[in-house]
Parts: structure tokens; sequence; C-alpha cells
């Protein structure tokens, strides 16, 4: 049994889910794994898929590209190997990571920047931007990986920083408190 | 993955509605410091105090940086001095004091309470030397909190401790008179203490606690009534059970940040977690009013008619919200009504909209009592312990607690002003009905028995 990871990019309408599954159904194909999230008018969706040993990643291409293309769909399909055994992951602490401030260039690039400075892999990132000056209709949230021995201190100070030179105001919070709060 | 109101909302609470920890409480026992020198009961009792506190404010000023939530006090409650200090004279006792308003200084923590006694049932010769020593104690001290337990549904009311504090509060006041009394601002006599208060003037470690034990209180009326407005401005057609509904729900989530910060301090620690005492504690800061909640739910100002109605429906809901939230809820766990610490609470005594009856009654639905009011300076040690008995008649009866912090303020009469200051705030003096002369029931003493536990009409 081969994996693949496959992409979906195009205009959101109703029918491509149902189009795409159809078509890795017919090829003997299973969903392993999907996120689909769809931004202004845009859809995007990636699947984890398993197929039999008998098709390649190549013709399942083709026959996804012969369907999608009738949607305006941009499909992208690539073979999925396991992880080297060697890749070293760290222990680490979920943080939230909040700012506001007027619209501009450059404020994720500029937060980003520090977060993988200090080795922190962001795992979700919600942008609202409204535009304007007013600074909440302007909002990011950074879910961020951070390895346990980070130093905590030297982060805050940088992101404050940052976000100072970028008139951003930010929030560096544990994910616990957020838990905590809404959840039961 | 979380959503975006959930991250929303909560920041909102935090940064807008003046959510905070208002205070994380270590209780330490000080019972084997006991001894019958002086010197080494005030050596151990230094040693052991430090001992356990002096990580205390770091680990919590860390750990409010990581969820940015602000512990706005660090405390610390010992065990009843009365009883720790039993064989010490009055004067010893002064001194006892001035250790742990040292050392409180030391650790860099803004109160210390557990001068401390139980009296409901009869006073031991070590009570009777700490309630004595008291008026001196608060006075030449900055951070030391008192407090005396005169009644207990179970016991009774003590009305022979009852006009000793008449006479200690009144000594309290007078030896602080250039600062308006403020000794008795760190001052309560309860009915029904509770041994795991984190907050002060009240808090004090029970003598059936554990040797250190971290107990936190949250506060939060500013996240309860912009919670209230924005549901009404919503929907207008709210009506009165679905707001309770709103309260508890509001209530759980504040809740949840003091268990959750409790919890890691007492880890870090490596101290038992005790309780969350979930309390609508205000401070004299805009938007952090208990008595603006009255006035999001419609009435002119807290002590118009319809307040203790109001009370009663917040109060249940705190602690309906509270006991879901947290399997460790403790304390007072419900709404104060402190009027000189409220600025909406102290405005309604300036106005005349709440008057010293008033105050008493909605204390049969609140979760403490007659709390920071200043009085007429002539207000006589009798009257004192006629309210003070008044109000442990309240709290026994309805098997609850109830508590005074009552303050002759030197020199003023009704209608001035009084200052104390800080989180304790300023209020207009209010008047007090017959308030300077002598009260012949108070004055004959004895115990006011327990009440009957049936027939509950």
């Amino acid at each position: 049994m081969n994996k693949v990871i496959l992409s979906i990019l195009g205009h959101d309408r109703p029918g491509i889910v149902a189009a795409v599954s159809k078509v890795l159904f017919e090829q003997n194909c299973n969903i392993e794994n999907v996120s689909q999230t769809t931004l202004q008018s845009e859809f995007a969706g990636i699947f984890i898929v398993s197929m039999p040993g008998s098709l390649s990643a190549q013709s399942l291409h083709q026959s996804l590209n012969a369907q999608m293309a009738t949607l305006g769909l941009e499909v992208h399909v690539r073979s999925l190997k396991p992880p080297p055994a060697t890749e070293f992951i760290p222990e680490c602490e979920s943080y939230i990571i909040t700012t506001k401030g007027p619209d501009r260039k450059g404020l994720v690039a500029g937060i980003s920047d520090v977060i993988a400075r200090f080795q922190g892999n962001i795992t979700n990132l919600q942008a609202v931007f409204k535009g304007g000056a007013e600074p909440g209709d302007n909002i990011m949230i950074y879910e961020v990986d951070l390895p346990s021995q980070t130093d905590q201190q030297a982060l805050y100070r940088k992101l404050k920083s940052r976000a100072k030179e970028l008139k951003l105001e930010i929030d560096i919070q544990h994910r616990n408190i957020f838990e905590a709060i809404n959840r039961i | 993955m979380l959503t975006q109101r959930e991250i929303l909302s909560t920041l909102e609470m935090l940064k807008n509605e003046n959510l905070d920890v208002r205070t994380v409480t270590l209780g330490i026992n000080l019972l084997d410091c006991a001894s019958h020198d002086p010197e080494i009961l005030k050596s151990k009792i230094h040693g052991r105090i430090s001992h356990f506190a002096r990580n205390l404010v770091s680990v919590c000023d860390q750990i409010g940086q990581k969820y940015g939530i602000p512990v706005v006090n660090k405390r610390i409650a010992v065990s009843p001095i009365a009883v720790v200090g039993a064989s010490m004279s009055s004067s010893q006792l002064v001194e006892v004091a001035h250790v742990l308003d040292g050392v409180a200084a030391e650790v860099d923590v803004d109160f210390i309470g557990g001068f401390t006694a139980l009296v409901e049932k009869g006073i031991a010769r070590g009570d009777r030397a700490l309630i004595e020593a008291i008026p001196h104690a608060l006075a030449s001290t900055e951070r030391v909190c008192a407090s005396v337990n005169v009644a207990s549904t179970k016991a009774g009311i003590n009305m022979d401790a009852i006009l000793l504090m008449g006479k200690a509060i009144k000594k309290a006041a007078d030896l602080t008179a250039k600062t308006d009394g403020i000794a008795c601002a760190k001052l309560c006599v309860f009915a029904n203490i509770p041994q795991d208060i984190p907050f002060m003037a009240g808090a004090y470690l029970g003598i059936g606690e554990a040797d250190a034990v971290i107990n936190v209180g949250v506060s939060g009326p500013g996240v309860v009534k912009k919670a209230i407005d924005r549901a009404l401005e919503s929907d207008s057609e709210l009506d009165l059970g679905q707001i309770s509904e709103l309260i508890k729900k509001t209530a759980y989530k504040v809740t949840r940040v003091g268990e959750l910060i409790g919890q890691e301090v007492a880890n870090h620690l490596n101290i038992q977690f005790g309780v969350v005492d979930l309390s609508l504690a205000p401070t004299p800061n805009v938007g952090d009013s208990v008595g603006e909640i009255f006035q999001s739910l419609g009435l002119l100002s807290i002590g118009v008619p319809g307040t203790t109605a109001a009370l009663a429906l917040i109060n249940d809901a705190v602690k309906k919200g509270g006991a879901f939230a947290s399997s460790r809820v403790g304390g007072l766990s419900g709404a104060f009504i402190p009027v000189s610490e409220d600025l909406n609470i102290s405005e309604a005594a300036r106005s005349g909209h709440i008057g010293l009856e008033k105050l008493e009654a909605i204390t049969a639905v609140c979760s403490v009592g007659l709390d920071m009011i200043a009085l007429p300076g002539d207000t006589t040690e009798d009257t004192l312990a006629a309210i003070i008995a008044d109000e442990m008649a309240i709290g026994v009866i309805n098997n609850k607690t109830t508590a005074t912090r009552l303050i002759p303020v030197p020199g003023k009469n009704a209608g001035d002003n009084a200052y104390f200051g800080g989180l304790l705030g300023q209020s207009t003096i209010i008047p007090v009905n017959n308030g300077r002369n002598l009260n012949p029931f108070v004055r004959h003493g004895g115990l006011i028995p327990a009440p009957i536990q049936s027939l509950t009409n």
C-alpha cells in the first residue's frame, strides 16, 4: 500500500469534495486524512490517501486532473515517504500568540520570523484583516508549538520589541488557559 | 484547534474586563512552632514562613506571565496565632505580629492573615490575650490582618467576645486616628468562618488543614457586568432566569482560570492545592465593581428596592457556576459588597441610596457581610458590638458565613469622607441609628444559644 498527499486548489463551489472523493473511490483509494478550508472565495484541500500497489502517483494525478480541470481546480499529487527514523522532535508546549494592529505589509513575515528563530512551529495561523487602522479589525492568531527548553523571557522580549516596531499589540499565552475557560 | 471566538473572547475578558487572579494565598501551618519561650516561638515562625514562602511571588509572576493573566496579590495565611501562641501574653503576641509583618515584607507579600482567634463558644486564655493584642498589633504593623470568629450555627453567638471586639475595634481606630482608623480595615469579625478563605482580611489556615496549602481567590465583577450588558444589548427581552444562566456560565469560566493557575502554582512549589474561591470582589476602579452589576440589571443603584432579590440571583448563580467548574471550590465564593472598596457602592452610600440597614439586609443573601463600612467616630463600643451581634445573628440563623469590617473613623461624622487608600478605597461615613449611646442589651453578655435546626420557617 502506497501513500500519496494531494492538494486541490481553486475557486470554491458546491461538489468539489464529492468530485475528488468519487475519483479516489473509483481508483480503489482510501482517504486517511483530510483538511479543507475556504479563504474568501477560494477552496484549498489536502488529502492523505493510501492507494493500491498497482496504481502510481502519476496515473492517479492524471485521473484527478481529468475531472478537476472541468471544475477549474488545480491538483498536485506527491508520494508520501515516512519521516526518517532519525528525525528529532523536541518536547513542545503550545502557545497562542495574538496580535492586533493597523493592517500593513510585512506583519506576518515580521512575527513569524521571530517564532522561527526560536524554533517555534506554527501549527495554525488565522488572520482576520478587514483593513483600515482599527486595531480590533486586524487580528492575527498564531498557534505555536515551542520547544519546552525555549528561553521564554528572551522570546517574549523579542516578540514584544518586534511587535512594537510593527505597531502591533501582542499577547503570548499558554494554550491551556483557552482550553480551561472555553471547554468542559 | 481553538476557534477565533474562543481566543478573542478570552482575550477580551483578560484585557478589557478586569479578569484577574485576585490573590494566590499560601496557607502555612504554624502549630508545631508553639513554644513556652517567646524567642523560640518567634524564630520558628519566621523560619517556617520564609521556608515555604520564599519563592511564592516569583512563581506566581512567572505563571501569570505564562498565561497572560496577572496574579494581582500574593498573600500568606497562617494557623490561628491565638492557638500557636496560646501561652503568650498580650504584649508578646504584639511582638509575634511584628515578626509576621517582617517576614511578610521579606518574602514580598502584601498581607499576612491569621492573627486570629476562634471564640464562638468560649474564650481561652490565649484567645483573650490575642484579642487584647489586636489594636496594638494592627496599629504597629502594615501587613498583618486579624480575624475573630465569635459565632457559629453549631455553637451560638458569644456575646462576651462580641463586646470585647467592640472595644478592640474602637481602640484600633483610636490608635490609627491620623489615618482614618485604618487598623480596623485589617480586622474582621466572623460567624461561621471558613478555614480556607484566600481573601483578606479574613484569611487564616484552619486547624484541619495540611502543613502548607495554596488557595486561590479569583474575581471578575467586570466580566459578569460586561456579559450581562452584551446579552441585553443583543436581546433586551432576556428574563431573569436567562440572566442567571449567563452569570453561571461566566462564573464557570472565571473559576476555571483560578483552578488552572492555583494547580500550577501548587505544583511548582510542591505544595498541596486547596481551593478556588470565586468571589465577585471589587476594587475601587471603574469596570471592576459589584455595584455596577445592579445597574446593568436595571436598578437605579445598589440599595434601592429590588437590590436583595438581585443580589440573591447573582450570588446563587456565581456559586452554581463555580461549583460546576471545579470540585475544589471553597472560601466564601459569592458576591462581596465592601462599601469603600467599590466605587459604585461607595457612591450609593454618598448619595443616600444605601445605608446601614439595607446593607445589613442584603448580607442575608451575599457571601460575606458588613464590609469596609466607615462609621462616625463617636460610635460607641456598645453600638459596634450591637451591629456585630446583628450581623452574626444573620449568619448563625441562615447557616452561612457573615462578617463585619467596621471602621469608626476618629473625629469624623456621618457625611464626611474617610480615605483608606489603595485597594481599601474611600467612602462616605454612614450614619448609625442610636450610635452614640450605651446598649444594655449587649452588656448582658453570655452566649446566645445555637439555633434549632428544625421548624425552619
